[in-house]
């Protein structure tokens, strides 16, 4: 038995100086250095789109862990991608609230104007759709879609297709907090 | 509640009614076992933590609504826990229809099949049938390898995380761990990665299902086909527990046999997938002799006959030095204890050992720590990477100590300074020194130096070779008498010994065992000597050369004692029986010595010839049953 | 009047998610009083308060509070901002509007928990939310509310906001420990609770959200005026989530216990369309269902208890009568299994059989004998799981099945849903 067994072996990963700092940054943050797993892996993943073999590597290397634990700890959580998604991530809230205001019909809608299903990429690599969400948060603006970090409430069909042309259009990850989009 | 009778330092309880008494912090499971009630579990372990994952283990507790986990719930002095309520039996036969949701139902190719606690807690807990159709159950990969050793089935895994916390809690690896979540939760490797651990082949142990199996036993046999026997592994000198599983004249698998004071239930893959080397089919199955020059069958008799007529003859012609014994260090302690009577008594020479290099100033202080004892020090200092190269279940010991019962392990280069090191350690309560063989000078140094300074401590000499503890112990050593008497002018070693035999000097050899074919010196010397009576269950460069060759049996096939490095001695038993009807290595021995003119006095089988070595060394009387032979330490 | 100002009683002045603009309102006084009172005093006040857990248990905060060991430290504060609960959506609320509001009681518990870290465990869909959060903390420790030398006081503490990553579980308090320690968030064995062994096995306190976002008010206006809002068993003010079938879905704030559900349904516009009331959940997803019987009970812990379900979350979700119980019972169902977090087999497998039953009633092709099935394994769940998510993930489900037994009954074998039907036949 040998302390490395299991550690990925050090090997660039192409993850940015940037990057890299910000993990480290985050393990001075806390009392205990593990404590930076889930913030060193949305470092990476803000960077790399998703979470890949090297980038878990690396978390592990930086952080003194072993990497199938880190790999444990990133598969857990919904919302770290083991695949590269779109560009966009639209997340269309089908829970209890906005599923009573018309989710499903919605999500019908966008996966017929998207061309894809549920879980799936449009064919361009923008848009990743997926229906299978936690609650997100919004059921006072049911139905909503969150794109990327931003919420739109309270969206018809009509409203939902203008938005997803808008951002298509501004080809870049911005907005607000948008209520009653 | 009988309270007022409770033993002073126990809590008593009430099981079914049963009242049981059991010490503090106790689980309710463990209650229960003692009451003689058994209570199913799969995620409970008794080397491990309790996780309280499965729920298998649900049993009401007096005064609390919800049913409680037996494996994770403390005991309280009169509590009153029912494990036979209809609500226990509900949902029990409830979980194991959860569990079989997603189960494959495989059972007929499943290697686990007969031993598995799935099958087994359904047919005594479970439901009949099932109830509704699951449109699609849940799939993972079946058969994945994870290694050379280890086949894992996804999709029968049960997630009781058993594995999982053994890499986590006992070897502290975590090769393998939970990945995704809820019902797609399964266990793997990081991206797929092989399994490099020296402890795999625990997984299927631990494993209540069949989920984790051993390639070497895939599709092998079936658990009734077995024959068990318990015995002791024979690949090192730390004396794992083992139970030989046996199906016909073949070893099938060797499985742990949970010995707390010494392999704590682990084996080494080195150790457990040893046992094809018993089951080679090269196996020398007549007494032969050379006989004018070609060597022939002979009758049982006449070899044994024609062996003393040999050595006889050449302690007649050149002296009883010219005569060399030698055996490496798988025989048993009553072999050993034999062959050196049989070398220094019968024969008259000093010359004999069970290794091939020189050991000096052996004392029973090397082996003072005990292998559970490693756990009562407060500090343990290991030298070297060596002791646990030669012992790798030691690795698990020290892992223990340190992880769980957080004490000081230091890992030190064998070249480190005893004296700044002392210093260091003062303090302690008590401090461990396991050191190898060749390291003993340095830990005994280190030793003296803490004595000095007034901290208490222990050492601990690993040896190599099953059985070399007992070797020593028993005089199978050119320096030393049974019981670490000094002879007075000290034969030559092992190594001497080869050297004489291929200069010539030494005219004779008796070779007890296999341990040295592939070394050359070895070969070299028996292939010079006049006479050579050598006893082997298998061809090799031994049974090549010997003038005088008898079967011998493997260690599968002996009884008798084996002493482990920290003096434990403990019983090997025949587990398969040799093909031939030719007698033990023992009665060998004790027939070549009658054949010399020698009487033992009592007949040649383990038990007699332990009452001699009993009376030879006290500190082995009572021994045999797996304790420390006491040598009067004080430590 | 049922409507009560205290965590929103600054709505409508500008500039509240800066320093400066919520100082203007009085903000970061309460923090200074509390320095000079003494973390005994702060407890005495929040006892006075009554204040009761928000994050769904309703356990009386101080109570919470005093099971911190005395003596050992270091010990830490968490801050519950997982907020999961399906229906509910106001701690998100009181993170993008009061933002320091939040702050300054998360400081003033540090305090008076004499913490040496306190940490903001926000959900990981909240990113945008985690951000503002994130720059409220810059702008706190600038301003000399966090770390080192606190407003220049022998008290040090840092304020870490601390972002999840997609697991209901997570708002668990123990899973939420886990999370933070960089594990994979799932229940821990209880006990040890978290006041003896939380994180990294220190005493430690999990509170929630919108719990710590009253501890301004109490400070600076005394424990007994928070405690005059409201009744006895349900001291305060609360925020109650109001979505699905109303006119004004959204946040209330109103006096807890004197105010009863048809009140704030009133608030909220009333069931939309003209329609009526079905049933409602009082508490969030988790909670039992209730119905238009049930609309005169009080929005008290007890009176809710009462009546079969619980406050929970505070999160009231109305369903009018167009609504297919079993549909929402199959989304809930949904819900629980994919957030189910593997840890334990009844809840693993149960949920993911229960699923299974869902879809099969939801489409008409279950039988009535797996209708009886679906409430057999509820019961072999509900008490036998780790942790409650497996319990709770049946109580939708069972509790919507005794209420409309017919309902369900009427899908079995039907081929379809036949309350959708009645509605396309009607249209």
């Amino acid at each position: 038995m040998t302390e490395t067994s299991g550690r990925a072996p050090e090997a660039s990963t192409g993850l940015s100086p940037a990057t890299r700092d910000r993990i480290r940054r985050s393990k001075e943050l806390y009392p205990s250095a593990r404590s930076a797993v889930l913030p060193a892996l949305w470092a990476v993943q803000d960077e790399l789109g998703y979470l890949s073999p090297e980038g878990l590597a690396e978390v592990a290397s930086e952080l003194n862990l072993v990497a199938s634990e880190v790999e444990a700890v990133s598969t857990f959580y919904s919302m770290y991608f083991q695949h590269q998604p779109g560009r966009h991530l639209i997340q269309v809230c089908r829970n209890v609230s906005c599923g009573l205001r018309g989710a499903d019909l919605l999500l019908s809608h966008l996966e017929s104007s998207l061309g894809v299903e549920d879980g799936q990429t449009t064919p361009d690599g923008v848009f990743t759709l997926e229906g299978t969400v936690e609650c997100l948060g919004s059921c006072g603006g049911g139905p909503m879609i969150q794109v990327d970090r931003y919420s739109y409430e309270n969206l018809d069909f009509e409203r939902a297709d203008q938005l997803l042309d808008e951002i298509r259009a501004r080809g870049s990850k911005s907005g607000g907090v948008a209520r009653n989009a | 509640m009988a309270d007022t009778h409770t033993a002073p330092g126990l809590v008593s309880l009430s099981i079914d009614g049963r009242i049981v008494e059991v010490a503090p912090g106790s689980w309710v499971w463990d209650a229960c076992e003692k009451a003689g009630i058994y209570v199913p579990v799969y995620c409970a372990h008794k080397k491990m933590d309790p996780v309280a994952v499965c729920r298998m283990c649900l049993v009401e507790v007096g005064g609390v609504p919800k049913l409680q986990p037996a494996c994770a719930t403390q005991v309280a002095p009169g509590m009153e826990i029912r494990t036979a309520t209809e609500k226990v039996r509900k949902f029990r036969e409830g979980n194991l229809e959860f569990l079989l949701v997603n189960h494959p139902l495989d059972c007929p190719v499943c290697d686990r099949g007969g031993e598995c606690d799935l099958q087994d807690f359904t047919l005594r807990y479970g439901p009949g049938r099932a109830r509704a159709e699951i449109g699609e159950k849940v799939h993972f990969d079946k058969a994945v390898k994870l290694s050379d050793k280890i086949i894992l089935d996804q999709e029968r895994c049960i997630l009781c995380w058993r594995c999982v916390r053994y890499y986590e809690e006992i070897t502290g690896e975590r090769e393998i761990v939970l990945q995704q979540r809820g019902v797609h939760t399964l266990v793997d490797t990081f991206e797929g990665r092989q399994l490099e651990s020296e402890f795999q082949g625990n997984l299927p142990e631990i494993c209540p299902v069949g989920a984790l199996t051993h390639q070497q036993y895939r599709f092998q046999a079936r658990p009734w086909d077995l024959r068990r026997t318990a015995s002791v592994c024979p690949k090192c000198s730390y004396g794992c527990n083992i139970f030989v599983d046996a199906r016909e004249d073949q070893v099938a698998r060797f499985a742990s046999n949970d010995n707390p004071d010494v392999d704590d239930s682990w084996l080494c893959d080195r150790g457990r997938y040893s046992f094809p080397e018993l089951n080679r089919s090269d196996r020398v199955l007549n007494p032969e002799a050379r006989l004018a020059g070609a060597r022939q069958a002979v009758s049982y008799p006449d070899a044994v006959a024609r062996g003393a007529g040999a050595l006889l003859r050449v302690r007649a012609d050149h002296g009883a030095r010219a005569i060399g014994f030698l055996a490496p260090p798988q025989v048993t302690n009553e072999e050993a204890f034999l062959l050196q009577w049989l070398a220094r008594e019968v024969v008259g020479t000093p010359h004999l050992d069970h290794r091939l290099s020189a050991l000096t100033d052996l004392s029973p202080e090397q082996f003072a720590l005990g292998i559970a004892e490693i756990e009562q020090c407060s500090a343990v200092v290991v030298l070297g990477t060596e002791p646990e190269l030669a012992d790798p279940v030691l690795t698990l010991r020290l892992f223990k100590a340190q992880s769980k019962l957080h004490r000081e392990v230091v890992r030190l280069s064998s070249e480190a300074d005893p004296e700044q090191l002392a210093g260091q350690l003062e303090g302690h309560s008590l401090v461990g020194i396991v050191a190898h063989q060749d390291q003993r000078a340095v830990a005994m140094r280190l030793s003296a130096r803490l004595a000095t300074r007034g901290t208490l401590n222990k050492v601990l000499t690993v040896v190599e070779g099953m059985n070399a503890r007992g070797c020593q112990d028993l005089g199978l050593t050119p320096a030393l008498l049974p019981g670490y008497r000094v002879v007075p002018i000290a034969g030559q070693d092992g190594g001497a010994i080869l050297r004489s035999a291929a200069e010539g000097s030494i005219k004779a050899l008796v070779v007890v065992g296999q341990g040295w074919e592939s070394e050359p010196a070895f070969e070299e010397a028996l292939a010079r000597v006049e006479v050579l009576v050598g006893i082997t269950p298998f061809a090799g460069v031994l049974s090549r050369h010997a003038t005088v060759l008898l079967p011998g049996r493997t260690i599968a096939e002996k009884a008798g004692t084996v002493t482990n490095t920290e003096g434990r001695v403990q019983r090997v038993r025949p587990a398969v029986q040799p093909r031939y009807a030719f007698p033990s290595d023992l009665r060998i021995l004790g027939d070549l010595a009658r054949g010399m003119g020698a009487d033992l006095g009592v007949q040649p089988l383990a038990g007699p010839v332990f009452e001699l070595i009993v009376r030879a060394v006290p500190g082995y009387r009572g021994a045999a049953g797996g304790l420390r032979a006491d040598w009067n330490l004080s430590a | 009047m049922p409507e009560a100002r205290v965590l929103t009683r600054h709505l409508g002045k500008p500039g509240l998610t800066t320093i400066a603009g919520y100082e203007k309102v009085g903000g970061y006084q309460a923090l200074r009083q509390a320095l000079r009172m003494g973390p005994e005093a702060i407890q005495a006040e929040v006892k006075a308060s009554g204040l009761r857990g928000r994050g769904g248990a309703g356990f009386p905060t101080a109570t919470k509070w005093s099971f911190l060991p005395r003596g050992v430290f270091p010990r830490y504060l968490c801050v519950n901002a997982d907020e999961s609960e399906p229906g509910c959506f106001k701690d998100r609320y009181l993170m993008e509007e009061f933002p320091h509001q939040l702050l300054e009681g998360v400081m003033i518990a540090a305090f008076a928990l004499q913490v040496s870290h306190a940490f903001i465990y926000i959900r990981g869909e909240y990113r945008a939310q985690r951000e503002l959060l994130e720059k409220a903390v810059a702008a706190a420790y600038q301003a000399g509310f966090a770390g080192n030398r606190i407003l220049d006081q022998d008290w040090s503490c840092e304020l870490i906001v601390h972002g999840g990553a997609g697991a209901y579980i997570c708002g668990e308090e123990t899973a939420l420990l886990d999370s933070l320690e960089g594990r994979r968030g799932q229940p821990r064995l209880k006990p040890p609770f978290p006041a003896i062994k939380g994180l990294y096995g220190q005493p430690t306190v999990v509170n929630n959200v919108e719990t710590l976002s009253n501890l301004p008010f109490i400070i600076s206006e005394g424990g007994a005026k928070y405690a005059e809002i409201g009744t006895e068993s349900s001291p305060g003010s609360r925020l109650f989530c109001v979505s699905g079938h109303v006119e004004r879905p959204g946040n209330y704030e109103i006096a807890m216990g004197t105010t009863t559900f048809r009140e704030l349904l009133e608030m909220a516009g009333g069931v939309w369309r003209g329609r009526k009331l079905k049933a409602f959940q009082p508490g969030g997803g988790s909670m039992q269902i209730l119905g238009p019987q049930h609309l005169d009970v009080a929005l008290d812990f007890k009176a809710v208890a009462d009546a079969g379900s619980a406050l929970g979350a505070g999160a009231l979700v109305i369903m009018d009568e167009t609504t297919c119980l079993v549909n929402v019972a199959m989304r809930l169902v949904d819900f629980y299994e994919h957030e189910s977090c593997g840890k334990c087999v009844p809840c693993r497998e149960g949920t993911y059989f229960e699923r299974e039953l869902m879809h099969r009633l939801e489409a008409g092709l279950a039988t009535r004998a797996e209708l009886a099935t679906l409430a057999d394994i509820c019961a072999n769940m509900d008490g036998r799981c780790f942790c409650p998510l497996g319990d709770t993930a049946t109580w939708f489900v069972m509790s919507a099945f005794k209420m409309f037994p017919e309902e369900f009954e009427r899908h079995c074998g039907a081929g379809h849903c036949p309350v959708r039907a009645g509605l396309e036949a009607a249209a």
